[in-house]
């Protein structure tokens, strides 16, 4: 009854309705609109050597400027080495605490992973401001403490210095995201490779560095990639404890270029393309090394026993706990202690304590406009990234769409172009496409800069968790006579809605603290929570600033609980 | 290329099985008539209709087909209670809730999964599981039963429950199922007839008694259960059959079989001798006979399993029954009946 007849070979085939293939195609269509266009734009600007305003002239100017200035390649230098920097210490120290998390009985490893979840959702401005407390040289609070020993004169240390920025960079960005990137796949982690290092007269310090280390390097390689990615971007804590001493990267170059009396666009955007170039061949190895990898649901076939640690487990705690305290519990405490100082970071004025800054900035029209701004702005970019890069991961993994790898390529591209230059050619888009032309201004055109700045990150979770879910669950939707459409809504949602939920969240948080991207998009109608402190910044008004970070830190909290409630961790890699 | 010029017919009701090694097409066989791969070339027919046709360009979806398939990871949603598994493709083809509860009943106490229908799929036992996979993909009564190594999950003891489970299962119901495994005992002890596929390609198709008795190449034969294998050159060819001179370590020794089918074998071919080692006569009268000893000797519980050396060199495995005394060392006198003994050009 049934007979297969000389088949003269077989392809694995996928999805392909025709109006699959549609829809696929319609996806692609807005991408490339939305990330490779804008990113064309740069490139051409680069070579646009024409005041703004005047006919347009194409040339190199731009270019030799962004190659031969010494203040432009002393930021290339700059940016290289807070970079290389940052990874070399924040790696080691991250894959030591994911091991610990992960691998050993180190008391409360839960709660401290969540506390590792929390710091990655604390804003880096509003950290930046509770160190600044701390470590400024003339005023800050261990800086005065340590000089009234006997033979400190001064305080020994400033945070407006190389190492000050690489220490708010290590504490916030660079470590945590590693920690809750690492800790799940030392978790996963088969533990019989480990049991048989000790079987085989192996020591716990001895399995760690020769066995469980070696096993995860592609994971610990592949972090690495992101990790660099992500600090080749970095913009506010070099924009706020840089620009004092004249230190630039390329992000602040690139935005000093740009809010000069004269904008200069042509240096900015090339120097824009050259980050871009140096980030492209880390998309390719990033894909290279998750390329191989094996994403297999827990099953509960092996348990995962842990390594005991014996007399070690205070100490390792003890440790552990003075990390959790630097990385979240002093920028959370001194958040709250800058709000209520008379003058910012001044301890030592008589009476310093406050509550006028909380009144002034709450009663300020300008806070109420921009709070509701933010809430739509978050809102609305996390259902708007939830739909769009559920799609895009789903067709990246799910289907055979021959469009599906440059998909998942450009998903990757917004992370390669600096944040305020990504929103400079978002500007150009919107005012150059006519039918667009009326989002200027408004909190639409706020929410795209935020979907497109979140497509990394957010496409590349649901597509870890999409290859976890397995095909079979959705193929025996498929025999058992449900259509594509019916598979997706019924068994492909719902398992997934979990993963959805967190990636909602943390682009959620991700708008109402975005700050690069939208700085040249907003105006004083559409101004969000995170520029509007940008502006106090600017206008010296520190003490509002700091009322405005701790309110985006609290809604930061907030997203970081619920995504952690709705129990999905970091599954990039 | 995964499978190429592999035809095959399956009839209704019975049991059908590809077997073969990992990588020899099998699985995609099997997938290929789900849909949920598809061919570049040829076609393929369900119950005179075609779903799938390079030639006609037809091409029929999977939710299309009216197919029931257990998979090997038994995809269960585990989002999903017992009932929801199995009432999910009930309520696609649109049957009331009395009708879907009706028969959601039946099926789960067809397999002895009665009163767990309130139950998380998650927490289900491996067996339970699969029973469940199998109502899942029953209780719509489909055309075709497809079946992806349904067992390699279980443990040795549940996987001979399960095997018999789903036999008396499919004699009841009558369903025609297309089974697919890499285990020969599952194999021959399931089907109706197996295909054996190798490389993309069938190899020999037929009812499981045939294939070990009768097989058609030297890959079927060391498939299908163990072969002790002997190298010789043809002496003589008469009605009674092959005589073979003996090589190597039993040169000057001689023994006589029976040709395979369609190789004629001419006085001084290189052949190589085959028998099944049950069919060996230890101490037997039978036929002509070579000296052994026993070298190395395991008890297995049923019975021994012994390497024995022919003339001093040449090794092959034997199972020696329980009933005796066995000893390391012990000399003993093998029998080779001329009718079990098959001769096979080299």
């Amino acid at each position: 009854m049934a007979g297969v007849a000389a088949p003269a070979s077989a392809a694995r085939v996928g999805w392909r309705p025709d109006t699959a293939s549609l829809a696929c195609g319609a996806v692609l269509a807005v991408v490339v609109f939305g990330v490779v266009y804008p990113v064309l734009l740069v490139v051409i600007q680069s070579f646009q050597t024409a005041l703004p305003g005047q006919p347009a002239r194409y040339g190199l100017d731009g270019w030799r400027a962004a190659l031969a200035e010494p203040a432009l390649r002393s930021s290339l230098w700059n940016t290289l080495t807070v970079t290389f920097v940052r990874q070399l210490l924040s790696l080691p120290l991250a894959v030591a605490i994911a091991w610990l998390l992960a691998r050993t009985d180190l008391p409360g490893r839960r709660w401290l992973e969540f506390a590792f979840w929390a710091a990655f959702f604390l804003p880096p401005l509003t950290v930046t401001l509770s160190w600044i407390l701390l470590l400024d040289p003339e005023y800050g609070l261990v800086n005065t403490a340590l000089a009234a020993l006997p033979f400190v004169g001064k305080g020994p240390f400033d945070i407006y210095s190389f190492w000050g920025i690489v220490w708010v960079h290590v504490i916030t960005g660079s470590l945590t995201v590693k920690v809750i990137l690492l800790t799940p796949a030392f978790r996963n982690m088969n533990a019989s490779f480990e049991e048989a290092s000790r079987v085989a007269g192996a020591g716990t310090l001895r399995t760690a560095w020769r066995v469980t280390v070696p096993v995860m390097a592609p994971v610990i390689f592949s972090v690495l990639l992101l990790g660099t990615m992500v600090s080749l971007q970095t913009f506010e804590v070099e924009q706020v404890l840089g620009t004092p001493f004249r230190f630039f990267v390329f992000s602040t170059t690139i935005y000093d270029l740009l809010v000069t009396r004269v904008p200069r666009y042509d240096a900015a955007t090339a120097l824009a393309v050259l980050i871009l170039l140096a980030m492209l061949p880390l998309i390719v190895a990033q894909q290279w090394a998750t390329r191989g990898r094996r994403y297999t649901t827990v099953t509960g076939q092996f348990q995962n026993r842990v390594i005991t640690l014996g007399a070690w487990r205070w100490p390792a705690l003890a440790a552990m706990l003075a990390v959790v305290a630097v990385v979240l519990g002093v920028p959370i405490v001194f958040a709250l202690v800058g709000t209520m100082m008379k003058l910012f970071g001044f301890f030592n004025v008589p009476e310093p304590w406050t509550l006028d800054n909380w009144k002034t900035v709450l009663g300020d029209d300008l806070f109420a406009s921009a709070l509701r701004n933010t809430v739509v702005l978050a809102v609305g970019t996390a259902l708007a990234a939830v739909l769009l890069h559920s799609l895009i991961a789903y067709i990246a993994v799910r289907t055979r769409y021959a469009g599906r790898r440059l998909l998942d390529f450009i998903s990757w591209l917004p992370f390669t172009v600096p944040g305020v230059i990504l929103g400079l050619a978002l500007l150009w888009l919107f005012l150059g496409t006519p039918l667009l032309r009326p989002l200027y201004g408004t909190t639409a055109l706020l929410v795209i800069a935020g979907l497109i700045s979140g497509m990394p990150l957010g496409v590349q979770i649901i597509k870890s968790g999409l290859m976890q879910l397995g095909g079979e669950l959705e193929e025996a939707s498929r025999i058992a006579g449900a259509s594509w459409w019916t598979t997706y809504r019924r068994i492909v949602l719902r398992l997934m809605a979990p993963t959805l939920l967190a990636v909602g969240m943390i682009t959620f948080v991700g708008a109402a603290r975005n700050i690069a991207n939208v700085a040249l998009l907003s105006t004083t109608a559409n101004r969000p929570l995170a520029i509007l402190q940008l502006d106090y910044i600017a206008q010296k008004k520190l003490e509002e600033a700091s009322v405005i970070a701790c309110i985006i830190m609290f809604i930061s909290l907030a997203g970081a609980l619920a995504a952690h409630v709705l129990g999905v961790r970091g599954k990039v890699g | 290329m995964a499978v190429d010029r592999a035809s095959l017919e399956v009839r209704r009701g019975e049991v059908f099985t590809l077997l073969g090694p990992s990588g020899c097409g099998k699985t995609t066989t099997l997938r290929l008539v789900a849909g949920l791969e598809r061919p570049d070339g040829g076609e393929i027919i369900l119950r005179g209709r075609v779903v799938a046709s390079v030639p006609r360009r037809v091409w029929v979806p999977p939710n299309r087909r009216n197919l029931g398939m257990v998979f090997q990871s038994y995809a269960i949603w585990p989002h999903m209670t017992v009932f929801d598994n199995v009432a999910y493709p009930l309520s696609l083809r649109g049957l009331g809730r009395a009708a879907i509860a009706e028969r959601v009943a039946r099926v789960l106490d067809l397999v002895g999964l009665a009163g767990m229908e309130a139950r998380a799929a998650t927490l289900l036992s491996g067996g339970q599981m699969q029973r469940l996979a199998l109502c899942r993909a029953l209780v719509y009564e489909p055309d075709l039963l497809l079946l992806d190594e349904p067992f390699s999950n279980l443990d040795a003891k549940l996987r001979e429950q399960m095997r018999l489970e789903l036999r008396l299962l499919q004699r009841r119901l009558g369903v025609t199922v297309l089974f697919v495994t890499h285990d020969q005992i599952e194999a021959l002890s399931l089907s109706d007839r197996i295909a054996v596929m190798q490389r993309g390609r069938v190899e020999q198709v037929g009812p499981p008694r045939s294939l070990y008795e009768a097989p058609a190449s030297a890959f079927v034969r060391d498939f299908l259960g163990s072969t002790v294998v002997l190298r010789g050159r043809v002496s003589a060819v008469d009605g009674s059959g092959v005589r073979v001179a003996l090589n190597g370590a039993l040169d000057g020794r001689a023994l006589t079989g029976r040709s395979v089918a369609a190789a004629a074998l001419s006085p001084g071919a290189d052949v190589h001798l085959a028998i099944r080692p049950e069919d060996v006569e230890v101490d037997g009268a039978a036929g002509d006979a070579l000296a052994g000893v026993i070298e190395t000797l395991l008890f297995v519980g049923d019975r021994y399993e012994a390497r024995v050396a022919l003339g001093g060199a040449q090794r092959i495995i034997l199972l020696l029954p329980r009933t005796r005394e066995w000893k390391e060392g012990q000399a003993i006198a093998l029998g080779f009946p001329p009718a079990a003994v098959s001769v096979w050009p080299a």
